[in-house]
């Protein structure tokens, strides 16, 4: 289902290709870099993240994706560290799997992902891991699709995203940093959601860990 | 079109003087293009296009809308190449107002829109009331010099390989087939302008230059990053395979020897001969890779041509 | 030789240890069993609401001639103050989008009703938080719209089939007297039955919100202001004229030639309005809280007869109101619900705290309770 590249892009600092299902994009992250002064901030780094759609020019949507990488972002981001610097992070959208004018929540989770491997690839100090997973409740008898397709999403009641932060081998779960849920549902359907997505985001963790693994076994290749 | 990466004086000493004996970074010939490579994506009209590192990725979409009042047979079509840091730090978001931007946008603009080489007619649905309106976003995602030359390329192919889905007319009412419900049109490309780079270094002095009777500059085709920044003049040649010229475009800079821009258009022609072919070829595997059970399901019969 | 030095503890005025230290300003309400806003801990505002007259279609609208407001509404809370005025527009739909199979059964379109997000219609809102000054829309402003869209697109609120335009006739008699005819005014009217219009308009409707003295996360306070303002919208009547539903006009262009049917004007009545039809089953009320960790060292020293009472780690906080409670909160949670516990929409960002199963489980409660204060005010 997820497949990862990083390191694709040679001007930046850090990179990551990323493709979910019917989804791809490719982030790319530059910093500690310094920032223009109306960016700086005196004790923290700054962000600046860029979301760029597949097709069209940018719009409020896009906007609003931006808000949201920062909101599972910012927590997880050792800022402490790099006073009065700026990291920039910038996403495009290469397909986007699902209707634009109507959903955002793929395209959100495969940013989420590429975010946090071009991060690391940057070698930017993260405090915790952060994996994320779209979700999508179709049918009467309310089945719970995790990573839904865009045929699926299309008839799905409600859909979620949901961003854990996770600890200890990404094997704990330390806080949800992002979910956010459309449609209609009720509470206990809600609660099923969080218990699915719960697994589905360690996997995805797993995931994303291997591809890490992978990246630092070639970087020391010469060990 | 990179203003703030800085280079270092030795650097560029070293690159000027290496041109100067012959020789370049990437031990390429001075006349050489870098290697293309053209992937497509799932979808029609999404490509990926690697010369060299430079990437750059272009989305071929379509939707309908009404025509310009004073155009009601034609379709629309936009090009919008919109560069973001991802490319290089020194590219700001939403900002392309700077000088090489708008160079880049403007030359991509004429090669392929202006120059006809989409049938904006053919897009046209209800004379008046209905057209497609074609959009290629250019996206640049890694910047290694050459991003006219490598977005031309993009566009074109993007603009080979799109469909567009099919429609049927009855009176004033059209409908919209899906692409699972009837096979989609190609769109109406009538010819495939490929844009070549020339960059030009001044080996002598600047006074030389003007004044003087030599025209020795140095003409590299295909000039990388660092060629660019360090480059005193540049021409754009846009040429077809009929072997005409689309666009030439040479925005001040060092001045060149009138003679050689025919030796430049030449020269492009060879490059945009192989280049076409390439564009060709790699449409066809793609076709065929997508269509291969066609031969299993054909109903026509073996023929002997 | 040394002097002592005389160490004075400093007093700040609460509204100015809200602004230099948020954090603390919170952490010693806290302690002391309140919020910096002095609410209960899960204590809402009260909202007053009102049509503030301003529509076109009201009855008591202050101005009814050139007036292009279709719905209004002026919520109130605390200091804050929410305008939301609906206007709206009529655009011809691309009747490509839909399946020609289901043009010919409109009645079996109308029985599935509650469809996927297709058949889900919207209203385009732009919010706008006055600061005094003007300049392009800040990214708060640009998030809350796309917001209010998406969820007004998924909660399915307004229905597609709300939003067509069943349009009129105006003919002309004799006497040069005209009139309008609906097709739903009169069935036996056989020339507003002939007149099928081979085209298909909907009215496309904007929310202008505005809001004055931003005191705290302002989603909540939108939604519900836009949701008692598209209660009461009123949506004009349309018509065209008898003579022009059938215009062409021949245009040739290098020696090219086609009929170009005229794209023709469609007129809103001045005087006939038709409610907007709401999907009564899919309102829903949004409120907001945070989690809000206790940080032990923070609390106010207490007797030492009561130094044992377990307080807990954390706390939630209901309606987020001001500087100290806003800067220092880091894990929002932000439920759209009916009174029976159908959610519209939920966010939750855990920026700080730790935001428990418990916790979301005692928003909903608590934004179900909420909810149904709420609809009593519709």
């Amino acid at each position: 289902m997820l497949s990862a590249q990083v390191g694709v892009l040679d001007q930046v600092d850090g990179s990551c290709k990323l493709q979910c299902g019917e989804t791809s994009v490719i982030c790319s992250v530059t910093g500690p870099v310094e920032p223009k002064a109306r960016q700086e901030l005196p004790s923290q780094l700054a962000l600046e993240i860029v979301v760029r759609p597949c097709r069209g020019v940018p719009s409020t949507r896009e906007k609003m994706l931006e808000d949201q990488i920062r909101g599972v972002v910012t927590p997880i981001l050792a800022r402490y560290m790099y006073p009065r610097q700026l990291a920039q992070i910038c996403c495009q959208v290469l397909e986007s799997g699902e209707p634009e004018e109507q959903y955002s929540g793929k395209e959100l989770s495969a940013c989420i992902n590429a975010v946090f491997l071009a991060l690391v690839d940057a070698g930017i100090g993260l405090l915790a891991s952060v994996s994320c997973v779209c979700l999508a409740i179709t049918g009467d008898n309310e089945q719970i699709q995790i990573n839904p397709s865009q045929a699926n999403l299309i008839k799905s009641t409600s859909t979620h995203v949901l961003a854990l932060q996770l600890g200890a081998g990404a094997k704990k779960v330390e806080n949800v940093l992002l979910l956010e849920s459309y449609g209609a549902f009720d509470e206990e359907s809600m609660l099923q959601v969080l218990h699915s997505g719960e697994m589905a985001c360690m996997e995805t963790a797993l995931e994303l860990r291997k591809v890490i693994e992978h990246k630092i076994r070639e970087d020391f290749i010469w060990r | 079109m990179a203003k703030d990466i800085d280079i270092s004086s030795s650097e560029a000493k070293f690159l000027i003087d290496s041109l100067k004996q012959g020789f370049r970074f990437d031990s390429r010939g001075f006349e050489e293009f870098r290697d293309v490579g053209i992937e497509f994506g799932k979808d029609f009209g999404d490509v990926t296009v690697t010369v060299g590192r430079t990437k750059v990725h272009c989305r071929i979409s379509c939707s309908i809308a009404q025509p310009y009042e004073d155009r009601p047979f034609e379709g629309l079509f936009y090009i919008s190449t919109e560069s973001s840091p991802m490319a290089g730090p020194q590219f700001e978001n939403g900002n392309n107002t700077g000088e090489d931007e708008v160079l880049c946008s403007r030359i991509i603009e004429k090669a392929v829109r202006r120059s006809g080489a989409l049938d904006v007619e053919g897009l046209c649905i209800v004379a008046g009331s209905k057209c497609w309106a074609v959009r290629a976003d250019v996206h640049f995602l890694n910047c290694d010099g050459g991003f006219i030359d490598v977005s031309c390329i993009a566009v074109m192919c993007g603009l080979l390989h799109f469909r567009k889905p099919d429609v049927t007319v009855a009176g004033e009412q059209i409908t919209v087939h899906s692409l699972d419900e009837r096979e989609p049109v190609p769109l109406g490309v009538l010819h495939i302008p490929i844009c070549v780079t020339f960059s030009f270094f001044n080996p002598e002095d600047a006074e030389e230059n003007i004044k003087g009777d030599l025209n020795n500059e140095i003409c590299l085709i295909d000039a990388t990053l660092k060629e660019e920044l360090l480059r005193d003049g540049t021409l754009t040649v846009t040429l077809n395979k009929n072997r005409e010229v689309v666009q030439v475009s040479k925005a001040g800079g060092l001045p060149m020897d009138a003679l050689m821009l025919m030796d430049c258009c030449h020269k492009a022609y060879k490059i945009t001969e192989t280049l076409t072919d390439q564009i060709t070829s790699e449409l066809k595997r793609d076709a065929d890779s997508r269509n291969q059970f066609a031969a299993m399901l054909s109903s026509e019969n073996a023929r002997v041509s | 030789m040394k002097e002592a030095i005389e160490i004075q503890p400093m007093t700040f005025h609460p509204e100015v240890l809200a602004r230099i230290a948020p954090d603390l300003s919170m952490q010693r309400h806290l302690s002391l069993g309140l919020r910096p806003s002095l609410r209960a801990l899960e204590e809402f505002r009260n909202v007053e609401i009102s049509d503030g007259q301003l529509s076109c279609g009201s009855q008591n609208s202050v101005n009814r001639t050139g007036n292009n407001i279709l719905g209004s509404n002026v919520l109130k809370s605390g200091k804050t103050m929410v305008i939301t005025s609906i206007t709206g527009g009529v655009v011809e739909e691309n009747m490509s989008v839909h399946n020609p199979d289901e043009e010919e059964s409109p009645e079996l379109e109308q029985a599935v009703g509650a469809g996927g997000v297709e058949d889900h219609g919207c209203v385009y809102p732009v919010v706008e938080v006055e600061r005094g000054r003007v300049g392009a829309p800040t990214d708060e402003e640009m998030n809350l719209s796309q917001r209010i869209y998406n969820s007004v697109l998924h909660t399915g609120l307004i229905s597609k089939k709300a939003l067509e335009v069943s349009v009129g006739v105006r003919s002309t008699n004799s006497d040069g007297q005209s009139s309008v005819l609906y097709p739903d005014a009169d069935p036996s009217n056989a020339l507003a039955q002939n007149f099928k219009p081979r085209r298909k308009w909907s009215y496309v409707l904007y929310a202008k919100i505005q809001v004055f003295s931003r005191d705290g996360p302002l989603f909540e306070l939108c939604w519900n202001s836009l949701l008692y303002a598209l209660a009461n919208t009123q949506l004009p009547r349309a018509f065209v004229d008898e003579r022009t539903t059938d215009l062409k006009i021949p245009v040739s262009m290098r020696g090219r030639s086609a009929a170009i049917r005229e794209t023709f004007d469609i007129l809103c009545d001045p005087n006939e309005f038709q409610p907007l039809m709401l999907s009564k089953d899919r309102l829903a009320f949004a409120s907001n809280f945070a989690v809000v960790d206790i940080d032990p060292e923070a609390q106010l020293p207490k007797d030492d007869d009561d130094m044992q009472v377990d307080s807990p780690k954390s706390v939630l906080l209901a309606d987020i109101q001001g500087e100290a409670e806003e800067a220092s909160v880091f894990s929002t949670l932000s439920a759209v619900t009916d009174a029976k516990g159908n959610l519209k929409h939920f966010k939750a960002v855990g920026g700080g705290s730790k935001i428990t199963m418990e916790m979301i489980k005692r928003s909903i409660a608590l934004a179900k309770l909420r909810a149904s204060d709420l609809n009593k005010k519709l």
